[in-house]
């Protein structure tokens, strides 16, 4: 899968979104925003919510149009929804109709893979994500961590090079999330770093993109106002985020965040109290 | 894998079944079984002080209904094509049935495309709303003017009303489904059609067919009532011979017989409904 030629992965020329408002105002969501990411990177865009990174992914997904720039995918302009990028939603967006395979086949059935051999690639992945006993099951029957584990197996069982995740993981509670996370990691991880595919995965969780990214881009009103490296080695448990390093970084994010100030929690007025 | 798990994980199968089980249970439950003696047991009273010409008994309505379903000969003194129940009933029943696979068919196709094409939608919906609060029986008259007293003008009736119902039904399934699944889909690679066969038509089939349910219960009376206003056979027809010959007894013996097929109609498309939506726990 790796070819170095093909280094710039995706690459995003200054690219604006703008949208019109219910009152008419017309409101900058992507601002100029121009990235370059590598084949097999895992980059994190981080930023408060209404700064534009979900627009961002949208568009790298094909859903929503730029309304100036470019977007390319290995090395070709993108028009639309394209077989190569699979997509992650927040939302569960495991269809309800069909059994868990069939949802985990259902991309490769969409480009005419032969039956018996969707279905061998289908049952690989739902092992790999822990639910080989489910198959038949229907996705009412499962809890959201399962769904989102459905979710991932169809996309890896896909087959495309890109990966975009809608901050995934966001509606899960803390225990599903991390197992979630290296559930993610291993399948990403799985073939050694030639076969690793490059993964752009939206969140707000600063702990979430320190644990998983090689790469943090931070968003601000629209605009990408920070890129950051993370180079500790994977996998990375509690002790990784303690490095010095590592708490740079958390804290570079927490000020763009505007958190950092708040460092020192200031002591709560017992008046301040009856109101929340 | 336990058994456990298994069990577990798969216990979606027997929960089907135990709830077609239970729909059967319900039908016999003891409240309804005595609620329905509670009813005859009334009606009989009322015969002992009524006279048959106003309240016939129970027990004579369904001799009547045994007796009239094979022959009833009387009845082609006064001008029905078919001189038994059965044969009116079939007639009515054909009818029925294509007015709803017609009505529907036109309903679903128009409320889709209405919920996905704004202009379609900006179209269709003006003429379907007014169709939908107007009593669509006014139109009758109309009908009978250019269709006459066959078969087309009771039909038109009944498939203008189940596919105003129709319309109303696909088109808010479609319009509420949530568009993360046709985003899903299209990132997945799915062409248009697949998104329609594979996404659009399954998503939205509880509810349509909780419409189609609806409109076919709709369906059976506004037929009937379309065949009493003009008509050779029929239900409706009969009811209307009936009526003139002052009859309550056979008048009852029919509106029983076209009760209960409405009731095993219904009974078999809600199974119908339950095994097409095994995916969905509400449909159930």
């Amino acid at each position: 899968m790796y070819n170095p030629a093909n280094s710039r992965m995706i690459e995003l020329v200054h690219v604006n979104r703008v949208f019109q408002r219910a009152d008419g105002q017309m409101v900058k969501a992507v601002d100029d925003v121009s990235i370059v990411i590598k084949e097999g990177e895992f980059v994190c865009l981080v930023g408060p919510s209404g700064c534009g990174k979900s627009t961002l992914l949208q568009m790298v997904a094909g859903l929503i149009e730029p309304s100036d720039g470019d977007i390319a995918v290995a090395g070709k302009e993108i028009s639309g929804p394209g077989r190569e990028r699979g997509m992650v939603f927040q939302k569960d967006s495991v269809f309800p109709w069909m059994r868990v395979i069939d949802n985990v086949e259902y991309g490769l059935k969409c480009r005419d893979v032969p039956t018996a051999e969707r279905r061998d690639i289908a049952r690989t992945y739902l092992e790999r994500v822990g639910l080989a006993h489910v198959e038949k099951a229907w996705p009412r029957e499962l809890s959201g961590g399962m769904l989102k584990r459905v979710a991932i197996a169809t996309v890896f069982a896909s087959g495309g090079s890109v990966l975009l995740l809608d901050e995934p993981f966001g509606a899960l509670d803390y225990v599903t999330r991390h197992q979630l996370q290296s559930v993610l990691l291993d399948l990403w991880n799985e073939g050694g770093s030639a076969a690793r595919r490059t993964v752009l995965f939206v969140t707000h969780d600063v702990d979430e993109a320190l644990a998983l990214a090689d790469r943090i881009l931070v968003f601000h009103s629209g605009r990408k106002i920070d890129d950051l490296a993370v180079t500790a080695e994977r996998p990375r448990f509690t002790d990784s985020l303690l490095l010095p390093e590592m708490v740079a970084i958390k804290h570079t994010l927490l000020a763009h965040l505007g958190l950092e100030k708040r460092a020192a929690p200031p002591k709560m007025a017992a008046g301040e109290r009856t109101g929340s | 894998m336990t058994s456990a798990e298994q069990f577990k994980i798969l216990s979606g199968a027997p929960a089907v079944r135990l709830s077609r089980l239970k729909i059967v249970l319900a039908a016999l439950d003891p409240l309804r079984v005595a609620g329905m003696v509670l009813f005859v047991v009334v009606w009989q009273v009322l015969t002992l002080g009524l006279p048959a010409i106003i309240l016939p008994t129970p027990l004579g309505v369904v001799r009547r209904l045994l007796s009239d379903f094979l022959s009833a000969p009387a009845l082609s003194y006064y001008g029905v094509s078919e001189a038994n129940l059965y044969g009116n009933l079939i007639y009515t029943t054909e009818n029925v049935a294509i007015a709803v696979t017609i009505g529907s068919a036109i309903g679903i196709l128009a409320g889709l495309l209405s919920a996905r094409f704004g202009l379609i939608r900006a179209i269709i919906d003006p003429v379907m709303m007014t169709a939908g609060t107007v009593p669509i029986l006014v139109a009758a008259p109309f009908l009978l003017i250019w269709f006459g007293v066959g078969r087309a003008s009771a039909v038109c009736l009944v498939i203008f009303y189940v596919a105003v119902i129709l319309y109303v039904f696909a088109q808010r399934a479609a319009t509420n489904l949530d568009p993360v699944y046709e985003e899903s889909a299209r990132t997945l690679g799915a062409t248009p059609r697949r998104m329609v066969r594979d996404i659009l038509i399954p998503a939205t089939v509880p509810e349509i067919l909780g419409g189609l349910r609806i409109a076919l219960a709709g369906a059976w009376g506004l037929e009937a009532v379309a065949e009493l206003l003009g008509s050779q056979s029929g239900i409706g027809k009969v009811l209307e011979v009936l009526a003139g010959a002052t009859d309550p007894q056979g008048i009852m013996a029919t509106l029983l017989m076209l009760g209960l097929t409405a009731i095993i109609v219904d009974a078999l498309a809600a199974f119908a409904v339950a095994r097409t939506t095994k995916w969905n726990a509400t449909a159930l």
